[in-house]
């Protein structure tokens, strides 16, 4: 089959595709990020691109103006290559790659130099480094070599049995002789067994380093960490590439049954190694003294990391492929670390609650409580456990995209320029943008923030229905393509010389999502025999739950009005709980008990759930009583 | 050994609502009805009490309905005129209330100005001493302006608008408020619109006290069961303190009914159900005793019998 070459402008960079391929997979194979959030349906007109040379087929898109069209200007995802081409990016549609994705790390990554877990948790790293001076064999002491590496490793590190492959058995030999028995041995723990994965010469024992991961639909988030100090080095985080294929989970699993999952996994593994890559090179390490890499994330993701079949995560009764696969070599999955390192991806609860809720309840330590906590996880999926040291019980609500990502023209990510809150002050509504910049859209905590605010200020109804005012900002509502809307920035104050809005409809994607979340957590609630008053913490996981505002958030029903010393943003507990598992071989175990404790409880089972949903599409809540605490 | 008492006890009361004025009170009715004010489910008096009995709004329209002449002939030539069919609903057929619709306002059928409406208003107002019930066609952008108009004609009145929806409660409450009316709050068969109709009302600072919900009436064999539940259930939240619940209910019994094929059809299209002359008024009659045990308060219905069977029934539970 014919292959063509693609040059994307301003970046000069050139892909290679065959005939046929998008322009936006060639965007992908080119590694350039560009906006996209319908996935490729051609719906969200925002992969403008301009054909300066070459020819490409494809539907006109009504998304296009008849001056765009006539300038060359083609949406990436509906327009096929059939012969080289020259592709301007237009400014607006690229992502601005390196910059966004360091500012996603800046505000992602959550960074916590030391972490320290339970004081009777002895440190010990999965993968442990361990400087050995053998004795040195003789007549009286004539041990094989294989055996007095393990005996003395065995001892040192309380192992009851260890394993070593055969390519280091027989490098033994020689490497014990050329450093006169004094070797560095590499140990990484395999469920009950420690693997001698590695022995070096001399003493490395303080080159001993992990990367930790979590592996977000959106966001992927890598931390290099020192295993022995347990120190937090570096943070980078980048978008999730197999976002051109649809920002939610489903979407993927759709795409990894036309392309193969392979297609998946290597969008993912190159992410994985991009991040790796730069964190290594940044702070000088070699990637050969980087022992481990640990994965935290939903299962599709987890699934996706080792090329494991999804179809049936989608399908009634839900079946995931495995939830707790066992350590395997990382090299394996194309991982780029020690060739002999491991990658550890911790258990998963259920095809719709993946391992970053079991590291989630590992970080909070919901399950060593005696009181009652819940612990939600709010993405594009909703994620929610609730329980104590006794039980755990687990929920999925698919929220979807809208608390992200309002309509096509307003929402963004969150990114320079993204309004990220929004206020009223001496009754004007104001806003503030991530890096005090012009406005170029709005992102989640904003879309929070302005429901909620223009409920305040009753400019729209609790059933999110614009009504219009008498006098103060009458002018700020419109009409867009006939639905009302308000506008947050006018085309003055913004940076796309667009104003930013809200419309009637996108207020309504926000209370469905919400309401989806909410009614999870009732229907939980419900089934337990509880009350919301009954949960002693409350905790908010995932990077966007620590921009959000918990007056506003309760204040539009997405979080029940619970005593505020009750409510803690734990940020990114997904990290957080890889890194506990990472540093203590102890952590290593207990996730894996509370992947056997969680019970999942699957929502499509719930036949009220209908019900619940319904009772939340209202602000805050149509038993608006139970938000009257304050 | 002791009998353990199974009563129910209820924290609540559901909203004493009363509708038209005497002269006294401003207005010209020789008597006002209230209804509500109930501590119990209904006919379970031993648990609460029930100030109030149910209440019968014969049904009146500003054209004549396409109704099966089965109705239109037990009712008479009256049925032409809204004056006196209102006057035949009181004096014959002894009913609390007029329920007076605008059906003819509706674009689709004869597109009624809003003033020949408040017209029909007036007139009713004058022909008849019981209090009123005035909706709409339905189609909410007619209705924003048919409405305005026959409050207006009935100012001093206290009569009972109908509707307020989602989409229209603002110019609702708007003309409720300034002429000092009653409002109908409808939802479409659910309970959870049913309240958030409610709370966007208080929230457009309309007193629930005035309000009387329709949860929308389904006839028996058209997701009846359905209904019922949700008057009861509205009515038990009400009982049990859920403030935005506890307004009386009022059910369109008439105005369903006489729509559906059984009620509709004879024997030649029917066979084996019985003559429609008796299974018709059978058939409302029905539904209305039912929906009385379900927890209406105020039941609309049209044929002279299925009336009278109704009245006695409520006599007799009360």
């Amino acid at each position: 089959m014919s292959e063509y070459s693609v040059t994307f402008q301003p970046q000069n960079k050139t892909a290679r595709v065959k005939k046929g391929t998008t322009l936006l997979e060639a965007t992908q194979k080119a590694q350039i990020t560009i906006n996209n959030i319908c996935g490729g349906d051609g719906i969200c007109g925002r992969c403008k691109m301009i054909v300066k040379k070459g020819r490409v087929y494809g539907e006109v898109s009504s998304k296009l103006t008849r001056e765009e069209i006539q300038q060359g200007f083609v949406l990436a995802c509906q327009t096929f290559i059939k012969n080289d081409l020259v592709i301007e990016i237009p400014e607006e549609t690229w992502a601005k790659e390196k910059i966004i994705a360091d500012e996603d790390a800046e505000r992602f990554r959550d960074f916590e130099q030391v972490l320290l877990y339970k004081k009777e948790y002895i440190p010990s790293p999965l993968i442990a480094k361990i400087y050995l001076e053998l004795e040195k064999p003789s007549l009286s002491n004539n041990n094989a070599d294989q055996q007095r590496v393990c005996d003395t490793v065995r001892k040192k590190l309380k192992y009851r049995s260890t394993q070593m492959g055969l390519k280091i058995i027989k490098s033994l030999p020689k490497i014990l002789r050329e450093h006169d028995y004094r070797i560095t041995a590499t140990v990484g723990l395999r469920r009950d067994i420690a693997e001698i994965m590695n022995i070096e010469g001399g003493n490395t024992e303080d080159k001993n380093y992990m990367i930790v991961v979590d592996m977000g639909t959106t966001t992927i988030v890598a931390h290099l960490v020192d295993a022995n100090s347990m120190r937090t080095i570096d943070a980078k985080a980048c978008f999730n590439s197999q976002g051109i294929y649809g920002r939610e989970v489903t979407g993927r699993m759709i795409a990894a049954e036309r392309k193969g999952t392979a297609e998946l996994q290597q969008l993912l593994i190159d992410d994985i190694n991009r991040l790796i890559g730069g964190l290594a090179k940044d702070n000088k390490v070699n990637l050969k003294y980087i022992t481990a890499i640990v994965c935290a994330g939903n299962t599709a993701m987890g699934h996706f990391l080792l090329g494991l079949p999804t179809q049936n995560i989608r399908r009634s009764p839900y079946i995931p492929t495995s939830v707790a696969p066992p350590p395997l070599r990382a090299a394996e999955v194309g991982i780029e670390i020690n060739p002999r390192g491991l990658l550890y991806s911790l258990p998963g609860i259920s095809g719709w609650v993946g391992s970053d809720i079991t590291a989630g309840i590992l970080a909070t330590g919901i399950n060593e409580k005696e009181e009652l906590s819940m612990l939600i996880d709010i993405g594009t999926n909703g994620e929610i456990v609730i329980g104590n040291k006794e039980w755990l019980v687990s929920c999925s609500a698919s929220a979807g995209p809208a608390l992200e990502v309002i309509n096509e023209e307003c929402g963004m990510r969150a990114e320079k320029g993204a309004i990220e809150k929004v206020y009223v002050e001496n009754r004007e509504i104001k806003y503030k943008t991530i890096g005090d910049l012009p406005p170029r859209g709005i992102c989640g905590s904003g879309i929070i923030d302005l429901v909620s605010v223009l409920l305040n200020e009753k400019l729209i109804d609790r059933s999110g229905k614009f009504i219009i005012p008498k006098e103060r900002n009458s002018d700020r509502i419109q009409y867009f393509d006939g639905i009302r809307g308000f506008i947050i920035a006018d085309s003055q104050q913004s940076q796309t010389r667009k104003p930013v809005f809200i419309t009637e409809a996108d207020i309504e994607s926000v209370i469905t999502a919400k309401a989806a979340i909410f009614a999870a957590m009732s229907i939980l609630i419900g089934r337990l025999e509880l009350d919301f008053l009954d949960i002693k913490h409350f905790y908010i996981a995932g990077a966007f739950g620590n921009y959000i505002n918990i007056e506003n958030s309760i204040n539009i029903g997405l979080i029940p009005d619970l005593p505020r010393d009750r409510i803690e943003f734990v940020g990114n507990a997904s990290i957080k709980g890889a890194k506990i598992v990472a540093f203590y071989k102890q952590a290593f175990y207990k996730v894996e008990k509370i992947r056997e404790r969680t019970t999942y409880y699957d929502l499509m089972g719930a036949n009220d759930y209908v019900e619940e949903f319904k009772k939340a599409m209202f602000l805050p809540h149509t038993d608006i009583e139970m938000f009257r605490r304050k | 050994m002791e009998i353990p008492d199974v009563k129910e006890r209820w924290t609540a009361q559901i909203n004493e609502v009363t509708i038209g004025a005497t002269k006294e009170q401003g207005g010209t009715r020789a008597k006002t009805v209230t209804v509500g004010g109930q501590t119990t489910l209904p006919c379970l008096t031993f648990e609460g009490e029930i100030p109030h009995k149910p209440v019968i709004a014969g049904y009146v329209a500003d054209m004549v309905p396409g109704w099966p002449d089965v109705l239109k002939n037990a009712i008479g030539k009256e049925i032409n005129s809204p004056v006196e069919w209102a006057q035949k609903s009181v004096e014959e057929y002894g009913v609390d209330l007029i329920n007076l619709k605008m059906i003819g306002a509706d674009p689709a059928e004869k597109d009624t100005s809003a003033s020949d409406c408040a017209k029909v208003v007036e007139d009713v107002l004058k022909a008849v001493d019981v209090p009123l019930i005035v909706w709409g066609c339905g189609d909410e952008e007619k209705d924003n302006l048919v409405l305005p108009e026959c409050s207006q004609a009935a100012v001093g009145e206290n009569v009972l608008i109908g509707s307020a929806k989602e989409g229209n409660y603002k110019t609702i409450s708007a003309i409720c408020k300034a002429d000092k009316q009653k409002i109908i709050s409808e939802a479409p068969v659910d309970i959870n619109i049913g309240k958030q109709v409610n709370i966007l009302l208080q929230d457009d600072g309309f007193d629930l006290k005035n309000v009387v919900m329709f949860q929308t009436t389904a006839a028996l064999g058209y997701g009846f069961d359905y209904v019922y539940t949700i008057l009861e259930r509205a009515r038990i939240a009400g009982l049990k303190g859920d403030k935005l619940m506890a307004t009386p209910q009022i059910c369109d019994v008439g105005g369903e009914v006489w729509r559906i094929k059984e009620a509709i059809a004879d024997e030649d299209v029917l066979p084996g159900w019985g003559r429609l002359e008796k299974r018709g008024p059978m058939w409302e009659a029905t539904c209305a005793g039912v929906y009385l045990q379900a927890g209406a308060d105020i039941l609309v219905m049209a044929h002279p019998e299925a009336i009278n069977k109704i009245q006695t029934t409520i006599d007799r539970l009360y």
